[in-house]
């Protein structure tokens, strides 16, 4: 076991599920709930013959940010790929659940405080979307995710955190799109269909998965960061990420409700522009669309590290 | 198809226990496992659950798993592996490190 600074100071895209879930909120706060004493592990698996987890992939749990509780979920890429089926998408779900039923609580004990004591709830995405050994329990799992979003907006601020090897990908890129806040660091990637998937079945000649530059171009956090896609980009500590957290948790609600990018007519609209765009310039690269938000050299954004881009980078600009 | 459940009983020289009253090391990742042990009263034997989908290897988890229990000393322990593939060697690595963990002091 790491110490705390250890922790802090380590790599986010090295970390495991457990050391992101327990370094994202305040030293000492985390406990896990369904730990792997609890041995939840998916049903399904054994008699497809595939090897099991006693967390199935996911660790979920509870920690603090200042006087914030937080209900944390963690997705383990290392397992089946991070994939969601029935029961770490029911710790997700339940987790999220959890939070919202903190702040009713929370709001009939501290009715004139509630600002300084709402929960929030953080999810570190390493996934690529449904289980396909539970295909459709994992489907049910990203919609009853969505809904559960949905029924917290305005209340308790849903922060995606997506900074691991994986990436977040499939069903549960739509997921992260749907929350309020997205943090990443640069090795961070959101899509939909995966690099691999759009080769096989559209050709190399559409996209080549192979080249991990124009992998990064198109799915990573920079390219987000420009098209306003994601929120705060970081360096790839666990600290930064923790800091970040702590900093959104005290943020007031309408403040919050302003990172969203789906979620209401204005927002669709907002979205529509940017298809539009795309439509009418054709790019052949996201070069051609960090150039058209003011970047004068965008093939120099990709080799910056994270300080020097943020200096440096132009974005989109939202109404 | 399904999943091998493999079970295993060791004598041990006991001279060493867990601290934590269950600790959990590792990631079912392919080629890799994960390691949960339990302290418990077996009078200083080691228990030992292997589920795993590679079938006819259970000569090998035996020979592995003594081995891990003769070179510590571990006893008093009730250890459950999940296994994704992970060749011998691996597992013995795993073994010791979930053990370290397990014997870890709280660090601040």
């Amino acid at each position: 076991m790491k110490s705390w600074a250890g922790l802090e100071n380590s790599s986010f895209f090295d970390a495991s599920a457990r050391e992101r879930a327990l370094g994202m909120v305040d030293k000492g706060t985390f406990t896990e709930l369904l730990n792997p004493l609890d041995r939840y592990c998916s049903p399904h698996l054994p008699v497809l013959g595939t090897a099991v987890e006693f967390d199935d992939g996911i660790v979920t749990g509870v920690g603090l940010l200042g006087k914030h509780p937080v209900f944390v979920v963690s997705m383990e890429g290392k397992f089946i790929g991070g994939a969601i089926g029935e029961v770490n998408g029911a710790k997700m779900v339940s987790t999220i659940r959890l939070a919202l039923k903190a702040a009713k609580s929370i709001k009939e004990k501290h009715p004139n405080d509630y600002d300084d004591r709402r929960p929030l709830v953080a999810i570190s995405f390493e996934t690529g979307g449904v289980r396909l050994h539970e295909a459709n329990a994992g489907l049910l799992a990203h919609a009853e995710v969505m809904d559960a979003f949905q029924d917290c907006r305005g209340t308790v601020p849903i922060v995606a955190v997506v900074g691991s090897k994986v990436g977040c990908f499939g069903g549960m890129g739509f997921v992260a799109a749907a929350t309020d806040v997205i943090v990443m660091n640069e090795e961070g990637r959101i899509g939909l269909t995966g690099p691999e998937v759009i080769e096989q079945e559209m050709g190399k000649e559409e996209f080549d998965a192979s080249d991990k530059a124009l992998v990064y171009r198109t799915t990573g956090a920079k390219h987000k960061y420009i098209i306003q896609d994601c929120n705060y980009l970081v360096e790839d500590r666990v600290g930064d990420f923790h800091n970040v957290l702590a900093e959104v948790a005290d943020m007031p609600m309408a403040e919050i409700e302003k990172m969203r990018r789906i979620g209401s007519l204005k927002l669709v609209q907002e979205q529509q522009e940017l298809v539009k765009l795309v439509g009418d310039m054709q790019p052949k690269d996201s070069m051609d669309i960090w150039k058209h938000f003011g970047n004068k050299k965008p093939e120099a954004l990709p080799e910056m590290s994270t300080a020097e881009f943020l200096k440096v980078v132009k974005r989109r600009k939202r109404p | 198809m399904a999943l091998e459940i493999l079970e295993f009983e060791f004598k041990s020289a006991a001279t060493q226990g867990i601290n934590k009253e269950w600790s959990h090391f590792g990631v079912t990742g392919s080629g890799d496992l994960e390691v949960l042990m339990e302290k418990k009263d077996l009078g200083g034997a080691v228990k030992a659950k292997v589920v795993t989908p590679v079938k006819g290897f259970d000569a090998v988890w035996e020979k592995m798993l003594g081995k891990f229990v003769d070179d510590t000393g571990v006893g008093n322990v009730s250890i459950e592996i999940n296994d994704d593939n992970a060749t011998p060697i691996v597992v013995y690595v795993r073994l010791r490190q979930a053990l370290a963990e397990a014997t870890a002091k709280e660090v601040e």
